[in-house]
């Protein structure tokens, strides 16, 4: 753009570019004022950013504890809030009675009418720390502060109150549904990083060596794009012996998955990379002289920062239903570790399913967000895309 | 145009070489063999007392003492000399046979959702492009997103809970119970066909999503383009000028989209049939994975990846009859 | 004076992008006669390419044409005119398709995308032909064969089937000029059709044109940067400047007396013009931004050196300095007109 007009100023015989600077904004801001427009994409943004908030602040939006359990509930029904009592401000939760099915001896759950657990915000319960506790650095790792509260909570930490039901061991579904929210994000971010490094590594060199490099590069991409990625991860995932630590299996998970979709971002890299080498502002910075790496990083790098931003959103949806399957099938992450995935294997038997459907709450937190990424990344893409 | 056949083609050969040797060697990561599973099961259900040396003979009887290399080129060899490959211990029977079963479903689902994916993508992706931003637009790329959001095997569990509690069961499945173990007959396919239409419907939606965004993206790009004034300029009728020029051109980047779809349909095919159970590949793999009943997955797992090699070389072949610049470069 | 083939007042295009209303077009008067050349010059931007894509309706969006008229005068079959306002047309209608290609023709500045690289050119140009003559394949190849032998490309016959791609950007504008001219429109629209070519090719799809010109008598509005390229083909000039027709005559008068500040400066800005060198100069200051354009002043007073303070108040109108030569400036404009202008802007003010 700055090139014809450029071109034409000479032509025309001009040669001031002073106001031509006005106006030329940068491209981070053409990129927000673009985004800013869509507003399913800036609501997505705040889903995004309020799951994240979550992960990080598990223990405070938890009503419970991590590994917290009451035997005597399982499976216990979601108890509904009701906000009034007799009319006035009460906020509580139904208590639950069962009988013992004749047959199966199994429990039926009842809402107990007569019991009303008192609920509140900022209730007292389990103590955890916040801050940088977890840091393996001496000193940092001081500071935090300990605290009990938690967004929501029974007046009576004793009393149960799940809001979305219990598990076949008594948990609470909401408390393990907000930690599992930790692992299945941040897979999709770690994934994302090492994708990043490789998309970008050999993508660019792709782009910018070109010959046999760029072949070589190309019928490895073509490779790893042919080959069904399920089974081969379902083998790599098989192959993790029992005795490994969570971390372990966690990370091994995690770059199972980045495997395959470093693919994509390697060809946004080398295409933007091609196209750029062609651009006329690059053409600009040759013609001035400007030395190759100053060229790479001054001038090609910053116009794609958006769109790679855009493609790791658009990557990370991926990663995490990546991660969701392989738990589900039971292949991937285990206990103790929590993920959507982990939590929705019991539902594998349909059986179970029918008798308790809440335990398909974690499929409505991998919807939401993969959803919110996807409109994320889309408006992101088209923002990255100012002419 | 020969030149660049015969140069894919080359690379189709080499790429199945190297899909070859990564799902050997990833068959044999689980550490231990089979042998090892079997000592342990027979441990297990109470045979303390097993000969010394049972495990070495049992070894040296199915070759896996030799060298990893050996028995890849064993492997290979008895695949393309005698299309055997190799033994199932789990099903004590030839790995091929169970593939012979298990995979025309599998090849089935994927072709057929191949069909489903274009049938719905390239009408709506047009439509999408031409009518941007219109109320249609936003509900086709709403309805879109969703499909791409809803896991394959959440999509195919809700189905599961849907005929589970509210209809008889026999929606799931993939024969009716006559067919179910009858041998490969006319009557058996068009049986298949029938029931075929859940696990292709599951399977794509999600990749429609993906296909419509493709397709709408190319168009847009082509209707700004220069040729199209040109075309319109002419006095071309809208509806003609669309059919002929722009959508002419963006079916070029839409037809090698085939390529990469076909990994994430086979992907959702195995998935969803371990979900629905139903009998097709995705069980056996599972099974066979988990239980290192190796050349069984090995066998799989290389005819899967095959196929897709096969679908990119196809689409490379029609891209090639598709456009000039590439048949007569 | 002869009857006008086109007859433009006031056209007015607008594009409502998210970030405003860019006024493309805003209040063209133009008049082009049948047989003769018309050039449209000015900076780049200034809507050259909107004003000529209007007469054919092939505005891009979100550009809507707002206001204006262009009368076409029609010739039918029985040798009278029938007057036709292009603007009043449907964009996607049958009227209006009858017209491009058949009556007007366009041929664009970018012979290398253009031109559909999956159709051979045969196809591309047969095409046009069936469509308004009714010819049948084969006289519509024929045609085609005679059009590409006509505009100078050897072995027209063997090219007619080859892709777009394996030719020559001159060769490519070559085919445009032949499909453009393979229905003998009444008048034909060249939007800057040489710029993307290397010296050499220039001159001869000049030369080209020209000749087609003189042997098929069709009216040309060509437009152009080049001014060096406007005194050797046009016999009419119209200056643009944002939006805006500021000044137009025969190019005698325009190239030996012209009156606008712009059209002095441009013309002083251009090398093979300028008598002398040191009578070269440049034009001060840039094309404002779209969003940014004066309103209800002249548009042209902050870069000109002839203003005076009431250029920053009122806007100019268009003056004919004479029958054949109009003007949009406040140095030429009646000076109680001006003074009236005035005191009513600061009455109101
Ligand atoms: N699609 C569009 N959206 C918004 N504004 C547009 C669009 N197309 C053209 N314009 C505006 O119309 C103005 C005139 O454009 P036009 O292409 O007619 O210029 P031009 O005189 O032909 O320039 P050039 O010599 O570079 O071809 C431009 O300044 C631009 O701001
Ligand atoms: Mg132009």
């Amino acid at each position: 753009m700055d090139m014809t007009v450029h071109e034409q100023a000479v032509v025309l015989g001009m040669h001031e570019e002073s106001e031509l600077k006005l106006e030329v904004a940068t491209q981070w801001q053409l990129t927000w004022w673009k985004f800013r427009k869509h507003k399913l994409a800036m609501f997505s943004g705040g889903v995004v950013i309020f799951f994240y908030l979550v992960a990080i602040f598990a223990e405070f939006f938890a009503p419970w504890e991590r590994t917290q359990y009451i035997a005597e509930y399982v499976y216990a029904p979601p108890q509904p809030v009701h906000l009034f009592d007799d009319g006035k401000w009460s906020p509580h939760v139904k208590g639950l009675t069962f009988e013992r099915d004749p047959d199966s001896f199994k429990k039926i759950w009842k809402i107990d009418d007569e019991n009303k657990i008192p609920i509140t915000l900022f209730a007292k319960g389990a103590e955890y720390k916040v801050g940088l506790h977890w840091m393996p650095v001496p000193y940092l790792n001081d500071l935090y502060f300990t605290t009990s509260r938690h967004l929501i909570g029974a007046k009576d930490p004793t009393q149960p109150m799940y809001l979305m039901g219990a598990d076949k061991s008594g948990r609470d579904i909401l408390t393990r549904l907000i930690y599992s929210t930790r692992i299945s994000l941040s897979v999709g971010l770690v994934g994302v990083g090492v994708s990043l490094m490789l998309g970008i590594t050999l993508g660019g060199l792709s782009g910018l060596v070109g010959g046999w490099v760029d072949n070589v590069i190309q019928r490895l991409i073509e490779i790893v794009m042919s080959v069904p990625d399920l089974p081969i991860m379902l083998a790599i995932a098989a192959s993790v012996p029992l005795d490994w630590s969570v971390i372990k299996v966690y990370f091994l998970i995690t770059l199972v998955i980045a495997l395959r979709s470093w693919t994509g971002l390697a060809r946004v890299v080398r295409s933007k990379f091609l196209s750029l080498r062609e651009d006329d502002f690059i053409l600009a910075a040759k013609l001035d002289g400007a030395p190759q790496s100053r060229l790479i990083f001054r001038h090609m790098l910053p116009s794609f920062y958006s769109h790679i931003i855009a493609s790791l959103t658009l990557a990370l949806p991926g990663m995490i239903l990546g991660e969701t399957a392989l738990s589900f099938l039971g292949l991937g992450l285990r206990a103790p570790a929590v993920s959507w995935g982990v939590m929705l294997q019991e539902t594998q038997k349909v059986a179970v399913l029918a008798l308790y459907p809440w335990l398909l709450w974690p499929a409505a937190a991998v919807i939401t967000i993969v959803l919110a990424f996807n409109f994320l990344g889309d408006g992101l893409r088209d923002a990255a895309d100012p002419y | 145009m020969w030149q660049y056949i015969l140069r894919r083609f080359t690379y189709m050969i080499f790429t199945v070489w190297i899909i070859s040797l990564i799902t050997f060697a990833v068959i044999q990561l689980p550490p231990g063999d089979y042998v090892s599973t079997m000592v342990s099961q027979m441990i297990n259900s109470g045979m303390d007392e097993l000969p010394p040396d049972f495990e070495q003979e049992v070894r040296a009887q199915y070759g896996l003492d030799q060298p990893i290399y050996v028995q890849y080129y064993k492997w290979m060899r008895n695949i393309i000399r005698d299309g055997e490959f190799g033994y199932s211990w789990i099903y004590r029977r030839d790995a091929k046979d169970i593939m012979v079963e298990r995979l025309p479903a599998s090849f089935a689902i994927s072709a057929f959702s191949v069909l489903f994916i274009w049938m719905i993508a390239l009408p709506i992706g047009i439509y999408s492009a031409v009518k941007q931003y219109s109320l249609a637009d936003y509900t086709f790329t709403l309805i879109g997103f969703i499909g791409l959001a809803v896991p394959n095997f959440l999509f195919a569990l809700i189905l599961l809970f849907i005929s589970y509690k509210y209809m008889d069961q026999a929606m799931i499945g993939l024969y009716s119970q006559k067919y179910e173990t009858a041998p490969w007959s006319l009557a058996k396919f068009w049986d298949l066909v029938k029931h075929l239409w859940i696990p292709v419907v599951i399977i794509g939606t999600s990749g429609t999503a993906g296909l419509i965004r493709t397709m709408r993206a190319n168009l847009l790009d082509e209707l700004n383009k220069p040729y199209v004034d040109t075309a319109r300029s002419k006095g071309l009728s809208e509806t003609t000028l669309l059919w002929r020029y722009p959508v002419r051109h963006a079916l070029n980047p839409f037809i090698s989209t085939i390529g990469w779809i076909l990994p994430s349909l086979i992907a959702g095919e195995l998935i969803v049939s371990i979900v629905l159970n139903l009998p097709t590949s995705g069980p056996v793999i599972f099974n066979s994975l988990m239980d290192q009943d190796m050349y069984v997955a090995a066998g799989f797992i290389l005819i899967l990846s095959t196929l897709t090699v096969l679908g990119t070389f196809i689409s490379d072949l029609m891209l090639a009859l598709l456009d000039p610049r590439i048949r007569l470069s | 004076m002869t009857t006008p083939l086109l007859e433009v007042t006031d056209l007015k295009i607008h594009f409502f992008t998210d970030e405003g209303v860019v006024k493309a077009v805003d209040g063209v008067d133009l008049t082009i006669e049948r047989g003769k050349t018309l050039c449209l010059v000015g900076e780049s931007g200034c809507g050259k390419s909107v004003t000529s894509r209007a007469f054919m309706q092939i505005i891009r969006k979100p550009g809507k044409l707002v206001d204006g008229s262009m009368l076409y005068r029609f010739k039918k079959d029985d040798g009278t005119d029938e007057i036709i306002d292009l603007a009043k047309l449907d964009p996607k209608g049958k009227p209006i398709r009858q017209i491009r290609g058949q009556e007007i023709a366009m041929i664009f500045q970018e012979p290398m995308t253009s031109l559909s690289l999956m159709h051979t050119v045969g196809q591309q140009i047969t095409e046009l032909i069936r469509l308004h003559t009714g010819a049948t394949k084969h006289e519509a190849r024929n045609r085609a064969i005679e059009m590409l032998q006509r505009v100078g490309i050897p072995k027209p016959d063997r090219l007619i089937d080859e892709y777009p791609f394996r030719l020559s950007g001159g060769m490519r504008q070559r085919a445009m000029i032949a499909m453009a001219l393979s229905c003998n429109p009444t008048m034909l629209i060249a939007d800057e059709p040489t710029t993307a070519l290397d010296v050499t090719t220039q001159a001869q799809i000049l030369d080209l044109m020209l000749e087609l010109q003189n042997d098929y008598g069709m009216a040309l509005l060509f437009i152009t940067h080049d001014l060096g390229v406007v005194a050797e083909i046009a016999d009419d000039v119209a200056v643009m400047y944002l939006g805006k027709i500021v000044e137009r005559s025969d190019a005698d008068t325009i190239f030996n007396n012209p009156k606008h500040p712009y059209t002095q400066a441009l013309l002083r800005s251009i090398p093979k013009i300028a008598m002398q060198r040191d009578e070269l100069e440049p034009i001060k200051g840039m094309v404002p931004s779209p969003f940014r354009r004066p309103v209800n002043i002249c548009q042209f007073q902050p870069r000109c050196n002839q203003r005076f303070e009431a250029c920053s108040r009122v806007e100019p109108v268009s003056t004919l300095i004479n029958e054949n030569h109009s003007v949009r400036c406040l140095l030429y404009e009646d000076v109680a007109a001006v003074h009236q202008a005035d005191t009513e802007a600061v009455a109101h003010g």
